[in-house]
């Protein structure tokens, strides 16, 4: 049963109670969004997007000209422009507004309930956008929605800057519409771009079990022509998401039987018959299982998940206590592999690793400077542990597959970076004590742990032993 | 455009037939041959990397795409001209094409397509395990394959132990350590768990006196090129290049696809290097989820289309040549109107490399690791038996 702490968050720390019921102590941390617990700097996503603005237009449209002939210069020049537009710095700090809530706040349960859906609607590796602004969008637009309906969150990640520009709705202009005429007059051809509209069905809402075909993708594709960021040549294509009738495809379109009239309502009819589909929360019950439980869900897990969101019309707070208790009632029985972001965490947590550089530390930096080695370490633990959030390669986001992170190789980052983590704990974690009370806490076979590691002296051995057992790899 | 509708593939078939009836006589075993496979992610665009030569269909509906000074390879196609290392294996008989060839499948969505591309299947999802490590279990090829990526790909499942190299920057920890973890895992049960602690507890790549390497996908192949020529090395190695999925600015030359295949091309010489001489017992085939549509999109970008190529080089290759069935590029000639057509399963080509490296008759391959899909052998055409 103790993995269940494990299971939906990532274990007690030290200086947690053990809960008189862990039911109770998990559901009642998903009603209410609470304030972030990172106590440094946070900025808001328009904040960010202008940094991007400033990056994208000054190498786009000054420095490559400017430099044209001069490599070695565009290359100075341009990391001058990194820093002044804190490239490598606020990805750095998200990471840390993220972690803090996995570590150090009331809600761990929530926090890993968030990395499933910011993983859900991802916004994959492209561009610099997990440089300047992917971790705010998975603040504002889907943490902001975990105390809301599933709808809303699939509205505004849909009309997000962030997934609209990620999956090139920009480029998606009505082969019929008033701009694609325009462009006819001067010899040029412009069209529908799918690629939105399918990851909108495939990916965020129905998938592919609801049976759509490749003309529904086509005029969904349709129904979402014109929605893309006001362009304005200083701010290129980081303006606000707005709903362009020139790029609109006129008529009526049909989407899995439904009929749409034309114009900026349509996309957002649309998408309710989406999220309304029985396909959609099926979907979406058969991915939390799969995140919390088991590679392979079975339909009496998924069930009541499915009535939760039936009965509360997709009110993610009860999706996400349905879904706990279903991981409460299967926790001795099935043990999932945890991917390397949940992994360390975990191990942050029970062990008290000092995983997150301090606020006040992190709010040192200046623009335009170069971020000292250690206000960028979670960028690079991330990147070396295989799984930096905000960069999966693929819309569908990080695989939630256990085989997917099985081997050799990520096997070797486990053992060598669990070996780092324990010596960034404090002096006081770094006794025997501290380890036989922490194994106590979190593991059902803590006798039998304890064994285990006792074959090795030393305690960082002990350490890296416990956190590369199979009880810990899968919870 | 000289190229007319051509069928020599499919009188290769025939051959197969008639090969069907007696027992296969299998080449040597004793010198050890490699397969490689790299994946190219996003659709790579066939008519970008081997576009034909004088099409006004082609060039009407890309015209923002076509691309200058391209390499002539024969008088109806021709090379993306920054494919220079590719274009050497050619000029030595070590580089072939197939063209207008892709798996059978015509959805266009990158992650069903994906999927079906590393399992060979119908039905995304719907298998656990890839073609090649399927292939490798019908060879008994346990331990033999290396992919150069961190996650292990989905291509090599079905045959346990396969290694993986992605250099970490830390040394790892003491033999004891592992040693302990691996009876812990065995004792538990955790077989998959133990299988990759061996392989760790004996790898000798890691040993690089402690300068940490380079993760690029050029240096990775000269990499494998070595350990692949060790006699007791790994005789397959899969690679993953990623970018192909270009919607915008899709580029001529100088544009985003090339960057791509600049990394394709860049594998390509690699492994050469680190071969050497091995290379003549090597077979290295590009794979991919789909093709991109032949017209331009808005964006000077291409859509998921179907049909597409595969490079291939090695001296197991019988000699420099486009192979194709080439549908044309007519609006009725177009898939669904508008993507170049597949006229060869690209699994016949895998099936048929895996026949001929590994030594196992074609109908094995076909029934075993493809469910007796209808495929062509055509080992005798493409490869040195």
């Amino acid at each position: 049963m103790k993995n269940f702490y494990r299971k939906v968050a990532f274990g007690l720390g030290p200086d947690e109670k053990v809960p008189s019921d862990p039911l109770i102590w998990a559901t009642n941390q998903l009603n209410d969004i609470p304030e972030f617990s990172w106590k440094g700097k946070i900025l808001p996503e328009k904040k960010l997007r202008t940094y991007y603005r400033e990056w994208v237009y000054g190498d786009r449209k000054v420095l490559r000209k400017k430099y044209k002939n001069d490599k070695d210069a565009y290359k100075r020049e341009k990391n001058k422009l990194r820093h002044a537009t804190g490239q490598k710095f606020w990805w750095n700090l998200e990471l840390c507004i993220r972690y803090s809530e996995a570590l150090k706040s009331t809600s761990p349960v929530l926090a890993k309930l968030w990395y499933f859906w910011g993983n859900h609607f991802a916004i994959s590796e492209k561009d610099f956008l997990a440089q300047y602004t992917t971790g705010a969008y998975q603040r504002e637009i889907i943490r902001a929605n975990m105390n809301q309906n599933f709808e809303k969150m699939a509205q505004e990640a849909t009309i997000g800057w962030s997934m609209i520009h990620h999956l090139d709705n920009e480029q998606n202009i009505g082969p019929k519409s008033q701009e694609a005429q325009w462009a006819r007059e001067k010899g040029k051809t412009k069209g529908v771009n799918e690629n939105h509209a399918r990851e909108l069905l495939e990916l965020h809402t129905v998938s592919p079990d609801c049976g759509y075909t490749q003309e529904d993708v086509i005029q969904m594709a349709y129904i979402m022509s014109g929605w893309r960021p006001k362009w304005g040549k200083k701010r290129l294509e980081t303006g606000d998401v707005h709903f362009n009738p020139d790029a609109h495809e006129p008529g009526t379109k049909t989407v899995l039987g439904k009929k749409y009239k034309r114009g900026r309502k349509s996309l957002s009819v649309a998408i309710t018959d989406l999220v309304n589909h029985p396909s959609c929360r099926k979907f979406i019950a058969m991915k939390l299982c799969r995140y919390l439980i088991t590679d392979n869900p079975t339909e009496e897990m998924m069930q009541p998940i499915i009535k939760a969101w039936e009965k509360s019309d997709g009110f993610l707070p009860e999706v996400h206590k349905a879904a706990i208790e279903v991981a409460f009632n299967y926790s001795d029985k099935y043990n999932k592999f945890q991917n390397p972001e949940n992994w360390l965490l975990q191990m942050s947590k029970m062990a008290d690793v000092d995983l997150i550089p301090s606020p006040s530390f992190m709010d040192l930096y200046q623009l335009g400077n170069k971020p000292i080695k250690d206000q960028r370490s979670l960028e690079r633990l991330m990147d070396e542990l295989g799984q930096h959030p905000y960069l999966a390669k693929q819309p569908n986001g990080w695989s939630d597959i256990s085989e997917d992170w099985m081997s050799p190789e990520l096997l070797i980052r486990r053992l060598v970076y669990a070996r780092e983590a324990y010596y960034k704990k404090s002096g006081k974690s770094q006794t025997t004590e501290f380890y036989e009370e922490m194994i106590e806490k979190n593991y059902d076979n803590s006798g039998e742990i304890l064994k285990i590691i006792d074959q090795h002296r030393e305690l960082v051995h002990k350490h890296v032993i416990l956190f590369n057992l199979p009880e810990t790899l899968k919870s | 455009m000289k190229i007319s509708r051509r069928n020599f593939l499919k009188g290769s078939a025939t051959t197969l037939f008639l090969a069907g009836f007696n027992f296969p006589v299998l080449a040597n075993t004793d010198k050890k041959k490699n397969l490689v496979v790299i994946m190219l992610r996003g659709g790579m665009d066939g008519l970008c990397a081997v576009p034909i030569i004088g099409d006004k269909n082609f060039e009407k509906k890309r015209k923002d795409l076509i691309l200058d000074e391209t390499i002539k390879l024969n008088s109806d196609f021709a090379l993306h001209p920054k494919l220079k290392n590719f274009h050497n294996l050619w000029q030595n008989n070590l580089g072939a094409i197939v063209h207008a060839t892709n798996i059978p499948y015509t959805k266009r969505s990158h992650f069903d397509g994906q999927n079906l591309m590393e399992t060979g299947g119908h039905t995304p999802y719907s298998i656990k395990t890839g073609w090649l490590g399927r292939g490798m279990k019908l060879a008994e090829l346990k331990g033999d394959g290396l992919a150069l990526a961190l996650p292990m790909p989905l291509l090599l499942r079905g045959i346990p132990s396969n290694d993986n190299f992605y250099p970490s920057k830390k040394r790892l920890p003491r033999t004891e350590l592992l040693q302990l973890l691996k009876s812990v895992y065995t004792d538990k049960s955790e077989h998959d768990l133990a299988n990759m602690m061996e392989i760790i507890a004996n790898r000798s790549m890691m040993n690089n006196g402690g300068t940490s390497m380079s993760r690029k996908n050029s240096s990775l192949a000269y990499k494998a090129g070595l350990e692949l020529k060790k006699i007791n090395g790994p005789r397959v190695a899969v690679f993953e290049v990623d970018g192909f999925d270009t919607h915008a600015a899709q580029g001529g030359v100088n544009g985003s696809h090339s960057d791509s295949l600049i990394e394709m091309d860049s594998i390509f010489k690699n492994l050469e290097k680190g071969l050497g001489s091995e290379i003549e017992n090597t077979l290295v085939l590009t794979l991919t989820e789909f093709g991109r549509t032949i017209k331009q999109n808005g964006g000077r970008g291409t859509e998921h289309g179907y049909g597409s190529a595969i490079f291939m080089a090695g001296g197991l290759l019988k000699k420099s040549q486009v192979y194709t069935d080439w549908p044309g590029l007519k609006r009725k000639e177009l898939f669904e109107g508008r993507d170049l057509n597949s006229t060869i399963d690209a699994r016949s080509v895998y099936a048929s490399a895996m026949s001929t490296v590994f030594d196992i008759d074609f109908k094995r391959i076909q029934k075993e690791v493809f469910w007796g899909d209808k495929l062509q052998n055509l080992s005798e055409k493409l490869f040195k038996s």
